[in-house]
């Protein structure tokens, strides 16, 4: 339809309405005034042009310099990546299985199951941290379950199950295990399986199939998973604050402290804001081709 | 032989399922059971069957306040989103520009900045430029935070239309804007109704970003988080969190039904 196209394109240009600049306006200029220009003032805090209080100010790196220098909050940024890695390669483990059972075990409620798994996702995040705690205090509905069923004595609970490291893990687990399913599922679903049948017909077992075949056609669905957990969870705060104690503390929680009303150091803080988006963003970057998953 | 799984192979992986399924819907029923448990403090054993605490919570005036302000936020922030999505997916999916990559890549990044890094930014903002923190200053966040979510739903769908029906409406003499109405408008309803219920659950369910720009007047997460530090507001926090995941749950599979049902129809009339 090369010739009525180029006409259909010419008469739409003479119309006034709806042109791709009018389209893109208000999202690109809600997206600049409201997302980039407060980054760019974030940035502006972090070098100290500008400041909470109103004594003369001018720019420095300082806050920059002591960030790299002062091992405090490089080392807990460290201990956050390490808690969310933890967190993110376990959660990418059991959810490859469930996706790999929905996609092609042929189970006719596919599309069910899989709406199973992910509604919890899907409700209140801050209720389903809530019930956790409910779950895992020293008065909790695990503890007392032990002292009423006599597994344990009444004036001894297992303390660390809540306010610990494990328990933010476990619950940053439970909040994004749902989620993760759908990416996995996504790769394995647009798998050809005429593939898999041409492996087991030139005599490949099952396992070798999974292992040459199925496996790393689905790893962009897996890596994707990884960073859809990875990238919120290094950066939490709420999980931590409300199942953390000081042993669950991690940097978002000082990035909030930082902006908090104790002591607050709005310079300190931009630059620790600063470092986790940029380092968000390398990765995001670095992994984009795998992120565009519908 | 199927080349996937093995009988076994299935059982196992049938019973891992369950087993998650368990696992993320006991705290849930959990919940559920303590919501009507007659004691201040939810442990076992169970000491007797109550509605005290759903009456309690009915008669909590701020707690329904803050419903009310998060319902409100919800609903300006998802319009917004909406609006900002369905003209952001028409230019995404409809038209070739330069620059289309950076664009797109923009109108996502929201995705994946921490939330934590937004929240301050906007407060940075709103300090800097000397605007108050309200409701209002909630749906501006709310509304970057949900927009990519809208492209996310309305662009596959808008691709997956037939161009050529909006090209007859163009032959027939239809300017965009009516094409728009009469013709892309009904035929992206669905997705429009999908991306509203995701910006507004998103909204609804916001702490992260909410807690740095908010001002006097809660929202319902904001409530909720400073509720859980007084325990004598725990078994009426738990009453509610029933309710909100009840309702959440019902959404969540109401929706899609709705949504495959919508399509199904939709299917009909479409040339394929």
């Amino acid at each position: 339809m090369g010739g009525g196209e180029g006409r259909l394109t010419a008469g739409r240009r003479a119309r006034p309405d709806l042109t791709t600049p009018g389209l893109l306006a208000p999202p690109l200029a809600w997206l600049a005034i409201f997302f980039l220009v407060p980054i760019g003032i974030v940035a502006l805090y972090s070098v100290n042009v500008l400041d909470l209080l109103p004594e003369p100010h001018a720019f420095t790196w300082s806050a920059w310099h002591s960030f790299f220098s002062n091992s405090i909050y490089l080392t807990l940024f460290w201990k956050s990546v390490k808690m969310s890695l933890i967190v993110s390669a376990l959660v990418v483990a059991v959810a490859y299985p469930l996706a790999y059972y929905l996609a092609l075990s042929g189970t006719p409620r596919k599309y069910v199951l899989l709406l199973v798994l992910i509604a919890p996702f899907l409700t209140s995040y801050l209720l389903r941290v809530l019930a956790w705690k409910v779950i895992l205090g020293d008065q909790g509905v695990v503890n007392t379950f032990l002292f009423w069923t006599g597994i344990r004595s009444a004036g001894h609970p297992i303390s660390a199950l809540l306010y610990s490291r494990f328990a933010v893990m476990l619950v940053l687990g439970y909040v994004w295990l749902p989620f993760v399913a759908l990416p996995i599922f996504v790769s394995l679903e647009s798998l050809d399986t005429r593939l898999l049948e041409a492996a087991s017909d030139l005599g490949a077992s099952r396992w070798q199939t999974f292992r040459r075949v199925t496996l790393p056609l689905s790893i962009p669905g897996v890596i994707a998973a990884f960073l859809f957990v990875f990238i919120p969870t290094v950066g939490e705060f709420i999980t931590p604050s409300l199942v953390g104690g000081a042993s669950g503390y991690m940097y978002g929680n000082q990035i909030v402290d930082l902006f908090g009303t104790g002591f607050p150091d709005w310079e300190t803080g931009s630059v620790l804001s600063l470092f986790l988006l940029g380092v968000v963003a390398a990765l995001t970057v670095v992994f984009s081709r795998f992120m565009r998953v519908r | 032989m199927d080349a996937a799984l093995s009988r076994n192979g299935r059982l196992l992986l049938r019973a891992l399922f369950v087993l998650v399924v368990v696992f993320l819907y006991a705290p849930i029923v959990i919940l559920l059971i303590f919501s009507f448990n007659n004691s201040q403090i939810p442990s076992f054993p169970l000491s007797g069957f109550t509605l005290h605490w759903y009456h309690e919570f009915l008669r909590n005036t701020d707690l329904r306040a803050a419903i009310q302000t998060s319902a409100i936020v919800a609903a300006l922030s998802s319009i917004g989103a909406v609006a900002l999505g369905v003209v952001a997916s028409i230019a995404l999916a409809r038209r070739r520009f330069r620059g289309q990559a950076v664009v797109s890549a923009l109108l996502l990044a929201p995705l994946v900045v921490p939330f934590v890094v937004f929240g301050i930014s906007l407060l940075l903002l709103f300090h800097t430029i000397g605007i108050p923190r309200s409701i209002l200053t909630v749906v501006i966040g709310h509304i970057v935070i949900s927009l990519p979510y809208t492209i996310l739903v309305l662009v596959p769908r808008l691709a997956q239309l037939d161009a050529s029906l909006e090209e007859a409406a163009y032959d027939l003499g239809a300017g965009r804007l009516r094409t728009f109405r009469s013709v892309t408008f009904p035929l992206i309803f669905p997705a429009i109704v999908s991306a509203f219920l995701i910006a507004f659950t998103t909204s609804f369910d916001e702490y992260a970003v909410a807690s740095f720009v908010v001002g006097t007047r809660e929202t319902f997460p904001i409530y909720l988080y400073s509720a859980l530090r007084f325990p004598s507001q725990l078994p009426q926090v738990i009453a509610v969190a029933v309710v909100v995941l009840m309702i959440s749950l019902l959404v969540v599979v109401g929706a899609e039904l709705g949504r495959r049902a919508a399509e199904r129809r939709l299917g009909e009339i479409e040339p394929t």
